[in-house]
Parts: C-alpha cells; sequence; structure tokens
C-alpha cells in the first residue's frame, strides 16, 4: 500500500512538476507581446488567449500534486493539534464524503463540456487568430482524474496512519523558503539558517 | 425546511468542515455540488428517460443506462463546469502565477543582505537607524516579492541578529520586521488585490492606483514611529560608535546604492508604473517583473538551476491553492445565492437598520476576527464576498472596502495568539528571543494600522485620490 501511495504521489507530481514550466513559456510569451507591441508596433494576435490558456492548463494540472504535498489550505487550527490517529479517522470520513463528490462531478460533467467542444474543434472567439481552445477544456477532465487518483493515495494514507499511528511522508519536495529557515534553524543550525539566507549555501 | 434555510445550513455545515480541518477547496466543491443537485433537481429531467424505458420494456442495462443519464442530467453539472472553467479563462487571476513566480525568484536573488547594508550605511546618522533601515528593506523586499514569511525569515536572520549585537531593544527589532515584512500583502503590487479584484469585480488598476497611497501611509507611520521612538528612547536603538559605522566614503555608498537599492526600485517601479499609466495590463507587467526578476538573480549571480526549479514548483503549488479556492469558492456560491441565502442574509443585515459606520465597523471586526484563525486567501475569497452584496445598501464603494480589508488583514499577521509573522520570526531568532517579547514588539504596530484604518475612513480621498486623477471617476 506504501509504495501504491507512492506511486500515485510520483505520477500526480510528475504532472504538477511537468505543467509548472508553463510559467515560463508564459513569462517569455507575454514578454515578446509587449515588446513587440512597444518597440515593432505589431502587436500578436494570439497573446491574450496564450496567456489564460498557460493560467489555466498551469494550475488545474496542479491540483492533485498540490494536494499530494499537503499544500491545499486548510483551517488547521484545531487539527494540528491532534494526535495523528485522530487526523486520519476524521480525513477518511471527510475524504469520503467530501472530496471524491465534487471530483467525480468534475470528470463527469468536464467530459459532456470537453466532448462538446471537440466535436466541432472549438477555438477561441477572443481574436481572429482561431486559437484552438478544445485541448484546454479537456483539461477539466484530466485534472479531474489526476485529483480522483490522488484522493485514493489519500485515502490509503490515512488508512496506512490509521495502522502505524505515523503519517507516510510524502517524496522529497520543494518547500518555502521560510519553511527552509525555521527547519535549519529548529535544527539547531542557526549558522546553516543563515547562510542560505545570505545566499552562501550553494554559490 | 425553506430553500434560504438550507442555503443557511450549507454555510453551517461548511464553517464547521472547517474547523475539523479539511482541504477548503474540496470541501466547497462538494457542498456545492450536493446542495446544487438538491437546488436544482428536476424529476422531469430526471426520471423522463427512465420512465419512457420502463413503459418501452427495455432490457436492464439500458433501463440503468437511462437511469444513471438522468441521474447526471441536472444543471448543478453545468453550472460547476462554467464556473470552473470561468476560473481558468478569468483575465485577472492570470498574473498570479507570474507575480508568484517574480517573488519567488526574488526571494532568492540573494538581494536582501546587500540591500540591508547599503539601507544601514546610508541612513547611519538617522536615529535607529538600524531599524530605519532594516523597515525599508522589508518594506521594499516585501513589496517586491509578496510573501509575507520569506520576508520576515530572512530579515530575521540577516538584520535581527545585527540589532541584537547593536544592542537593540529585542521587542522593538522584532516589531520592525514582523510590521515590515507583512507590508508585501499590501502595497501593490500585491497578489491579494489582485485577488480581491477577481472576487469582487472591483477594477484591479484602480484598486492598485487606491492602495498605493492607503499603503505608503502606513509604512510612513511606521517610520516615523521608529524614529521617533529611537530619539524618545535611545536606550533600546543605541546611537553606533564611529567605530561600528566603519569609514566608508561616499563613492563607495554611491557604488552600494546603484547595485543594490537602485535595480529593486527600478523593477518594482517598472512593473508599478506600466500598471497603473495603463501601459500595460497587470499579467503583461506582471510577466515582465518575472523575466525582470530573472536578470536580477542573474546579475546577483543567484539564478542556478536549483533556485529555479524551486521558484517553478513553488509557483505551481501556490497557484494551484489560490485557484482551486476559486474554483471551490464559485461553485458554492452560486448555489448558495441561488437557494436565497445571500438575499436573506442581507435582508438580515438591512432589518438590522444601522448606520453605515456601524456596517463597516462590524465587517471589519469580523474580518480581524477571522483572521485569526484563516489565512488571507481564504478571507479574501471565501468570506469578504459574502460582505459585498451588502456595500450597495450601506453606499459604501466595494474599491473603498477593499483597502480597508487590505489594511485589517496586516493585523492578521501581528494579532496574538495566532500572529504568523511572530511566529516566523520565532522560528529563526536565537534561543534567548522570547516570544511574548516578540508579540509586544508588534502591539504598536496594531495601533497604527488601527489608527491608519481610521484616517482612512475619515479622509476617504487617501484612497480615492490616485484613481480619479489617473482614470477619473
Amino acid at each position: 500500500m506504501t509504495k501504491f501511495v507512492l506511486f500515485i504521489d510520483s505520477v500526480t507530481g510528475w504532472f504538477g512538476k511537468a505543467f509548472a514550466w508553463l510559467i515560463l513559456l508564459m513569462a517569455f510569451g507575454m514578454g515578446y507581446e509587449v515588446m513587440m507591441r512597444y518597440f515593432f508596433n505589431a502587436p500578436t494576435s494570439w497573446a491574450f488567449d496564450m496567456s489564460y490558456i498557460l493560467y489555466g492548463t498551469l494550475f488545474m494540472m496542479g491540483g492533485a500534486y498540490t494536494l499530494s504535498r499537503n499544500a491545499h489550505v486548510r483551517g488547521d487550527f484545531l487539527y494540528r493539534l491532534w494526535r495523528p490517529r485522530t487526523q486520519a479517522t476524521v480525513e477518511l470520513v471527510l475524504y469520503i464524503f467530501f472530496f471524491f463528490p465534487g471530483v467525480i462531478a468534475l470528470v463527469v460533467a468536464g467530459w459532456k463540456y470537453a466532448a462538446r467542444s471537440w466535436r466541432y474543434l472549438e477555438v477561441s472567439v477572443n481574436s481572429p487568430a482561431g486559437i484552438p481552445v478544445f485541448q484546454f477544456k479537456t483539461m477539466l477532465v484530466v485534472a479531474g482524474m489526476l485529483l480522483f487518483i490522488q484522493g485514493i493515495a489519500q485515502i490509503c494514507r490515512c488508512i496506512i496512519c490509521l495502522r502505524t499511528g505515523e503519517w507516510l511522508q510524502h517524496e522529497e519536495d520543494v518547500e518555502e523558503l521560510e519553511q527552509v529557515l525555521i527547519k535549519q534553524a529548529a535544527a539547531g543550525h542557526l549558522d546553516d539558517a543563515e547562510r542560505i539566507a545570505r545566499g552562501r549555501d550553494d554559490a | 425546511m425553506t430553500d434560504p434555510q438550507i442555503a443557511i445550513m450549507m454555510l453551517g455545515i461548511f464553517i464547521l468542515i472547517i474547523f475539523l480541518g479539511f482541504p477548503i477547496a474540496f470541501t466547497l466543491m462538494a457542498l456545492g455540488i450536493g446542495f446544487g443537485y438538491y437546488a436544482y433537481y428536476d424529476p422531469d429531467r430526471m426520471w423522463r428517460a427512465y420512465n419512457r424505458a420502463v413503459e418501452n420494456d427495455a432490457d436492464t442495462w439500458t433501463q440503468w443506462e437511462t437511469w444513471l443519464d438522468g441521474f447526471i442530467n441536472n444543471r448543478i453539472f453545468d453550472l460547476f463546469v462554467n464556473q470552473t472553467y470561468s476560473v481558468m479563462a478569468n483575465e485577472i487571476l492570470t498574473a498570479v502565477p507570474l507575480f508568484l513566480f517574480m517573488g519567488y525568484i526574488v526571494e532568492r536573488a540573494n538581494i536582501v543582505d546587500r540591500l540591508f547594508e547599503t539601507l544601514y550605511i546610508a541612513a547611519r546618522r538617522v536615529p535607529g537607524a538600524m531599524a530605519v533601515a532594516a523597515l525599508i528593506t522589508c518594506t521594499m523586499f516585501a513589496t517586491a516579492t509578496g510573501i509575507v514569511g520569506a520576508v520576515v525569515t530572512l530579515m530575521g536572520l540577516l538584520a535581527f541578529p545585527a540589532m541584537l549585537k547593536a544592542r537593540y531593544g529585542i521587542s522593538f527589532a522584532a516589531g520592525v520586521i514582523c510590521a515590515g515584512g507583512t507590508l508585501g500583502i499590501l502595497i501593490p503590487p500585491s497578489i491579494m488585490l489582485i485577488v480581491y479584484a477577481a472576487a469582487s469585480g472591483v477594477s484591479i488598476v484602480r484598486l492598485y492606483a487606491g492602495a498605493l497611497l492607503p499603503g505608503l501611509l502606513l509604512a510612513g507611520l511606521y517610520l516615523v514611529y521608529v524614529i521617533g521612538r529611537a530619539i524618545a528612547q535611545p536606550s533600546i536603538a543605541p546611537k553606533p560608535t564611529d567605530e561600528e559605522v566603519g569609514d566608508i566614503g561616499t563613492g563607495r555608498l554611491i557604488v552600494m546604492v546603484i547595485t543594490s537599492f537602485v535595480p529593486l526600485a527600478v523593477l518594482i517601479f517598472a512593473v508599478l508604473g506600466s500598471i497603473l499609466f495603463g501601459l500595460a495590463t497587470p499579467t503583461e507587467a506582471a510577466s515582465a517583473g518575472a523575466l525582470g526578476g530573472l536578470g536580477l538573480a542573474a546579475a546577483y549571480g543567484a539564478l542556478t538551476w536549483q533556485r529555479l526549479r524551486e521558484s517553478v514548483y513553488l509557483t505551481m503549488k501556490t497557484t494551484a491553492m489560490v485557484c482551486w479556492l476559486f474554483v471551490g469558492s464559485w461553485v458554492f456560491s452560486s448555489v448558495f445565492s441561488y437557494l436565497g441565502g445571500e438575499h436573506l442574509i442581507s435582508e438580515f443585515v438591512t432589518g438590522l437598520d444601522i448606520s453605515p459606520i456601524t456596517f463597516l465597523i462590524m465587517a471589519q471586526l469580523i474580518i480581524f476576527l477571522l483572521g485569526w484563525p484563516l489565512e488571507w486567501s481564504e478571507i479574501i475569497i471565501i468570506f469578504v464576498p459574502i460582505f459585498l452584496p451588502l456595500l450597495p445598501h450601506f453606499g459604501v464603494d466595494p474599491l473603498f472596502f477593499g483597502i480597508l480589508v487590505a489594511l485589517n488583514l496586516q493585523t492578521s499577521f501581528l494579532t496574538p495568539p495566532m500572529a504568523m509573522s511572530a511566529y516566523y520570526l520565532k522560528g529563526i531568532a536565537p534561543p534567548h528571543v522570547q516570544l511574548t517579547q516578540i508579540f509586544s514588539g508588534c502591539m504598536p504596530y496594531l495601533a497604527m494600522v488601527l489608527l491608519s484604518m481610521a484616517t482612512v475612513y475619515v479622509f476617504p480621498q487617501i484612497v480615492f485620490y490616485l484613481p480619479e486623477l489617473i482614470y477619473g471617476r
């Protein structure tokens, strides 16, 4: 079961991380548009559509990855006071009632929605450039499916925790800078934390 | 039960689930779907095909299939995908990942250290020079990155020990860093304001223009306080001896300013200026800012593969966090208002017969209290929209309301017992620094936030002056 959870984590992690790089495409694409408009007086016809397609794809594909790394906001002021077993029991029930209905609806309804769009290979109406959006609408289904399998993995996490009394740690992942620094400090390595803060850690 | 009562029940269940600590975005989605299924339930749509199949004596499989078709033939599903798609194709939220990316890159650009040192040397003749330098560094860095935790921890590791070494009061030094770092969510280009714009429909450029003076007012108040306190009570901010200051020539100082202060200032002004003067949309300005941030990091030799990767992945996680919250919230709130919950609340509040000022104070008080357990993203995306439909009744401009909320949420980082900024600082401070000392250092800043809110209320022109000047009424 542990292997299964880690496998799902790595699948959703792969999708999340791969699509995260769209941010660079977005930055350079929009930068190109601004440059063309002001320096060459030739605004592109596709930049606007591109910006939201990249942004929408980015965050939809990151939903499951973010869930697997426990980075979706939760009001955890009570939650974090409980023992891991209590946390797991509550979460297990809540996953069944408050996670799957929404996610299954996303897959089913998204399917109908995307299928309609595929039928006539829908393009954006925002510009005459005819940017296709049917692939973009498909993201609803893909994101829903990723969330669905991640949800199953999360349920397994709860079960593992119920058995062992400990949460299964997720794979190595990037952390917010403040978390990295606080961890270093908590481990008694204030000088290391300071070195990272000065940017002397890897340079 | 009538529909509006069911809507209130839906809200109640939601709040209960928040308390249990389940990821909020999915709770909202599930509740939206569940209650929406009830709200949009139409027996005709559900049973028509199935009944026909039964009448025609279709085989069991076909009967099942028509039943399932009927089951998912509910308008809530269309509503759900439409709302999700409108988050995906939202032209305001496109700026969110770009600004986040810019922030993550700039926070890793090895800039804080230089900036603080330069500003300290530049301000060394000013009373409380180190605190002044820390405050300005925090403000600038927070404006450019918008990530409170990173600013507070970085400054806590670099400026805080320096201040302690210079025999500054612990509380005094801690307060400067906590309050200065928190300014990042207020002073434009801040992500919080983009999120408010997307949630409220107020134009983002007007919000930026409107937030600029209140943000500077608050930063100015902080600065006056720091200098004033250093003059009134020199023991907590001792003057450095000549030896400690060192001997740095004007030429050298100018070089330092040009290499540390100027690039970051130019980046901030370029991004903000191009938005305010209509040269670029916030999304375009944000991408220019992201590219500028990459350039800055490269110039400081901080653009390693490792840091780029971190920034990219963190951008993904935070964007997904914010935007999925929008997906959930929009589904939830459209069902909530379809059931009549919104109407019920607005009838109740208007029935209270309170004056606009009472309403404003109550609304801000509720937001202040929500700031203890919740983060700004949840408050703005989920709870602020409950107040928005009430604003016209009391004649409150949503732009004005947004600025008050933005000021107010400063407190959520600074108010004990849940003050995030204080915990970040405690997390990296030397062990002898007590949490209570940090809390007491934050107190004066809380008072200043309240003072600034009152000032903005009495002189609304502080908010409206710039938007009206640039864009007209």
